[in-house]
This record gives structure tokens, sequence and C-alpha cells, in this order.
């Protein structure tokens, strides 16, 4: 999963990329109102976290034209500005969540979650797919009593794999939701870790297209 | 009928300029009738004086003699209103008429003639026509006389003519002029009612298509509301971005403190501290956020702002599957508060009920003659009505030894009471849980602040 965060504070834009990188997030931060217009729209992020109070394009204008641009991104407003009318405005202007500051951590990491799975349809807040069940909170997944510790990068994947499962993922789009931005993106390090996928799991939990991509769980089902 | 209304002013000064216009009028008109009819008696008189002059002879005493046949009838009848006296050096002639009374001719030069006001003989007004003549070597006066009774009953019935249609003429022109100033002053009435419909918050700004005199008088209310609505713009706007410089530092104070300080004591101090300063930052922005009573600002909208609310309140609590049932009956669909007064209100109450309702919440909102009343019913745990007493007499403290909906209570009342309403709690009788109940004072009634 790959979130963008559009907050003036640096320093709480990078409190926030290291707590959301730990539940297993793939975060970029944009600093201002234009960067993270342009980005929210160049990158298919799975949502993005909007301050209101931007120094240079107002948060809600974004917003705007984000939808207007016909981006369906799920998006979580985050501002110190708390009123209802505020309120109002964020969710008619197309938000799909408003966390007022200061908030905890944990608090703004469940919702996000939650708005993840809602934009995928998902009413269990656990993710169950083809016998596995992924846990969010200690990074690891379950079949059975069976139970791996995954790392960062697979946890990563494997969520993004499990979030579509059936469905031919390319390298490129695998890369674009599981690396940040300015990471480096070899598309061959997908291939490294899908293959440590398979030992932990099983081989025939992702099978390989040629020149397509790959397909996690049976191809065609779900 | 008050005198500052300019209709009525303007009737009564235009009734007292037409009554000294007429009265004016009418002393002229008076005046010169009299003149006209007494110069035509005159006219005659002297015809008939010279007649008699004409029917003049004197005997050999050198006594005047009168032909019979020149004399009218008139003039033979006793007190018949017409008399004459010829007078000479040596004998007076008067008309039978007369009979044994006299006129008294003052002595005149020879050709002067005098026109006089004396009383007749049945001691009414008589006009007199007195000229002195030199006929055949005598001197001699003759006066010709005849009562103005007959002239006065004619000018009378003029008078009241006159009268008649003096008061026609003023009273057609006072209901010509009420409906001429009606019709100025319709333009007036609409301003009027402009304004109390800006009073009740139905519109924002006057309508400025009005008579020229009144325009700077509507353009200036129009200026003042509208600098007033950017005052508070601006204010809330500057009031956002404090919130937002202050809040944001706040996060990381806190959160930088929850990474660095073990689980222990000092840790629940910070937290505790934290509280404080952000309820403190809360009570202050939004009391400060708040319009109040002003002029002129849009007030909130059932059937457009409520919708979207409850809208937003549906999808911040996605994951409470509630139902609301809504009896909203205000006929204006409007409530006595500023927009986002009331997007405040009603979403802190409504926030509130759907945290603590198990399925079910309940919106009724109804419009008195001076209040309109919110009760807001929720199927959640409710509060002992010990503690609900307890809530409400602490007043503006916010208290969390209230289970549940304490906090959330506080802050709905302090801002209820801010905004001048009253607040009741009580348990709902359908539905089991909280009933909370809000009544406004609706425009133009003083407001009841409770403390």
């Amino acid at each position: 999963m790959r979130l963008l965060i559009v907050e003036d504070d640096t320093d709480l834009a990078t409190r926030l990329q290291g707590v959301l990188r730990q539940h297993g997030f793939a975060v970029d931060v944009c600093h201002n109102g234009v960067d993270g217009e342009f980005q929210g729209q160049e990158f298919p992020y799975d949502a993005i976290v909007l301050d209101l109070g931007l120094p240079d394009s107002p948060g809600l204008e974004v917003l705007g034209r984000w939808r207007a641009g016909g981006l369906r991104t799920p998006v979580l407003i985050l501002t110190a500005r708390d009123t209802w009318q505020q309120k109002v405005e964020g969710l008619q202007g197309g938000a799909d969540d408003y966390l007022t500051k200061p908030f905890h951590e944990a608090e703004l990491v469940a919702r996000l979650q939650a708005l993840i799975r809602r934009s995928r349809d998902q009413a269990d807040p656990v993710l169950r797919v083809q016998g596995l069940e992924l846990d969010e909170d200690t990074q690891s997944v379950r079949r059975g009593a069976r139970r791996w510790d995954l790392t960062a990068t697979e946890f990563r994947l494997l969520r993004y794999f499990m979030h579509h499962p059936g469905r031919i993922l390319s390298k490129s789009r695998l890369t674009d939701h599981v690396y940040e931005m300015d990471a480096d993106k070899d598309s061959n390090v997908i291939e490294v870790y899908v293959n440590r996928l398979r030992r932990k799991l099983g081989n025939d939990i992702i099978t390989t297209r040629r020149g397509q991509g790959y397909v996690f769980g049976e191809s065609g089902c779900d | 009928m008050r005198l500052t209304s300019l209709r009525a002013r303007l009737g009564v000064g235009l009734l007292l300029s037409l009554v000294a216009l007429f009265a004016g009028l009418w002393f002229i008109v008076d005046v010169s009738v009299h003149r006209l009819l007494e110069a035509q008696l005159a006219d005659r008189l002297a015809h008939d004086g010279e007649n008699l002059l004409g029917g003049l002879q004197f005997d050999h005493h050198g006594h005047p003699v009168l032909d019979r046949k020149r004399i009218q009838g008139i003039y033979q009848q006793p007190l018949s209103g017409h008399y004459f006296v010829v007078a000479s050096a040596g004998a007076r002639l008067r008309s039978r008429s007369l009979w044994d009374a006299d006129l008294p001719l003052p002595l005149l030069a020879t050709g002067e003639t005098r026109l006089l006001h004396v009383t007749g003989p049945k001691r009414q007004p008589l006009l007199l026509w007195v000229r002195a003549f030199h006929k055949q070597g005598h001197e001699i006066r003759i006066g010709v006389a005849e009562e103005l009774v007959n002239l006065e009953a004619g000018v009378q019935a003029f008078h009241f003519r006159l009268l008649g249609w003096a008061l026609g003429v003023i009273g057609l022109l006072l209901l010509l002029q009420q409906y001429l100033v009606w019709r100025s002053l319709r333009s007036v009435a609409l301003a009027a009612a402009d304004v109390k419909r800006l009073e009740e918050g139905d519109i924002t700004q006057l309508r400025e298509d009005v008579p020229d005199e009144i325009r700077p008088l509507v353009a200036a209310i129009n200026t003042l509301l509208a600098r007033q609505d950017r005052r508070l713009h601006h204010s809330r706007e500057a009031l956002g971005n404090l919130a937002h410089a202050l809040k944001t530092p706040l996060t990381l104070l806190l959160q930088l403190g929850h990474e660095r300080i073990p689980d222990s004591e000092d840790r629940r101090q910070l937290d505790e501290y934290g509280r404080r300063i952000r309820e403190q930052l809360d009570t202050a922005l939004r009391r400060a956020r708040l319009a109040g009573e002003s002029l002129g600002s849009r007030r909130f909208r059932l059937d457009t702002d409520l919708p979207d609310l409850l809208d937003t309140l549906q999808r911040l609590h996605h994951e409470r599957h509630v139902t609301l049932e809504q009896a909203i009956t205000p006929p204006d669909g409007l409530l006595p508060l500023e927009q986002q007064d009331g997007m405040e209100l009603l979403g802190n109450l409504l926030d509130n009920a759907w945290k603590w309702a198990r399925s079910r919440i309940r919106l009724r909102i109804q419009a008195a003659t001076d209040e309109v009343r919110i009760r807001i019913e929720d199927d959640g745990p409710g509060i002992p009505p010990d503690q609900r007493h307890q809530l409400l007499r602490r007043g503006h403290r916010q208290d969390e030894n209230v289970p549940g909906h304490g906090l959330g209570l506080a802050v709905i009342q302090a801002l209820v009471s801010d905004l001048g309403g009253r607040l009741e709690l009580g348990e709902s009788e359908t539905l089991g849980g909280l009933q909370v109940e809000v009544r406004l004072r609706r425009n133009g009634a003083p407001s009841s602040r409770i403390q």
C-alpha cells in the first residue's frame, strides 16, 4: 500500500511517514498544495492524507481539483480546523474521512486501514484470501495454526496481492504500490520478493504470467 | 395616526395648507363680491337718482316738486326697502316708502357723489347714494337708498356654495395625495419588509431598487452588513489559522512525549496537560467563532445545510449502523442561528448521539411562536437522573467523571449557553437512551441564558 501525505509541517510529516512506514505503508510526503496536487494525480496511491491549511493552495481546492479530474483515491483530511462547517465542507468536497489535530497516531492508522478496506469493499477488518490471514498489526500472515513473520517489503507486497486476488499485476504496478517515490525502483527486486513469498507460503500461491506479470491465488477466481 | 409617519405628516401638512388657501380665497372672494355687488347697486341707485333729477321742478316759491309719473312704484310702498330723499335750501322731499323716517344726507359740493352705509327705518342696513346738483339756480342733494338685506342673502348663498366646493376639493385632494403618497411609499414599505426578512435571516442584503431618497440609507446598511460579514469571515479564518498554528505543534509535542516518556505517572500528567490545553483552546476558539445574533448573516437552512451535515455524520460514523428518524417541521425551514453556529450546534448534538446510540437516533425540530425546539433521542446507555443534574449544575466545566456522554455534553452545554439557548436532559420515552432538548429563542425575543 502506498500513501501520500500532504502536510506543510515538515516535523509532523516526517513523524507520520515514520509511523506509517512501521505499519507497512510506502509513504511519500509533499509539503505544499501544488506539489501535492501533482503527485496525487500522477501516482497510483491507495490513500491520501491531506492537510487543509497548506501555504500555497488550500487543501480543499486541491481536493476539489482531484475530484473534478476524476481521481477516486480515498482521501483523509487531517487538520487543526475542527468546526463542523469545515468537516461538512471537507466531506461534501470529496473527502472520505476527517481527523482533527491533535490526534493519536493509532487512530490515524486505524482510520487509514478502514478507509482502504472500504475503498476495496472489504467489510472484514482482517484480510483473508486463499486460506491466508494477514495481520496488519504484527505484519505477519497465518494459515491455520502456522504463522510467518514478514519483512516490511514482503508485507507490503503480500498485502497488495491479497487486495487484488486473481488479477494480473504487472511488475511496474507492483513497484508503484509497494515502493516510495525516491526508492531505487529496480523491478527485478519485485521478482526477488515474489520468490521469497513463494518460499514461505508455497509455490502455487503466486503464478507468473510471462510478459504480463503475476497472479495471486488461482487465476480467474474471485 | 402617529405624526412620526410620513404619510400622516404629509396629510396634515396638505390639509393645513389647503385650509389656509381656501380661507385666503374666501376672504378675497368675499371682499370682491361685496364690492362688485355694491358697485352694481350704486349704479342702479345713481340711475334712479338721475331719473328723480329729471322729474324735479321748482314751483314759484322755489320749492322742489317731483313729477309723480317719474317715480317708480317701489318708492310709493311704505317700508319697501327702496327710499329717496331730495333736499334743497327750502324744502325736503321724501319718498312715501320712508313713512315717518328720514335719511341723513351729508353736505356736499355741487357735483360731488358719496356712497354711505346707513341704518334704515326698519333698522336694516342700507346703501345710500348721495349726489349734489345744481338745477334751475337751486342747490339740491338727492339721496337714493336700498336695503342690503337681499344682497347679503345672495352673498350668503354664494358663501355656502363656496364652502361646499372648498370642502369637496380639499377632500378630493387629500384622497389623491394619500394615494400618491401610498404609491411612492410602497417601495419604502418593501424596503421595510426587507429589513424584517433580514432580521429573520431570510436574506443577507437589502434590495437597492428603492426611491432615490432612501437609497443612500439602504446602501449604507448593505455596506455595513457586508463589512460585518467580511469581518466575521476574516476572524473565523484567522481563528482557523491560529488553531492550525497551535494544534500541529501540540500534536507533535504529545506524540514525542508518548515516544520518549515510558508509561508512567509522568506520561499521564503529560496527557492531562495536553488535554487541558486542548480544551482551553477549543473553548476559546469555539466562542470566538460564534456569530451570535449578528444581523444579515445567513441562517442555518434545514433543507440544504441539514442534509449535508447528516451525510457528513453518516460518513464519519461509517462503521456504525445507525438509523436516523427525522421530523423537521419549522415552516420557514430555518433555525434561528447563523449558518455556521447552527452547523456547530447540530453537529455536536448529533455527533454525540451517534457515538452513544446502539442503532437508532431520532431528531425532531419544531417551531413554536417564540422558540425553536431541537430534540435528539437515542437508544444508547443514557445518563442516570442524578448525574444529569450534576452535569448541568457544573456549567461550563468539562466533566469526565460522568461516564459516557460527559465530555460531549459539556461542550454542547457551553455552546448552547453561548448561543443564548436552554438545554434540558432527560430520558427518551420511546428509545430508552438519552434525550437532549435545546430551546432557542426566535428573532426579536430576548435571549435567556443558563449559567
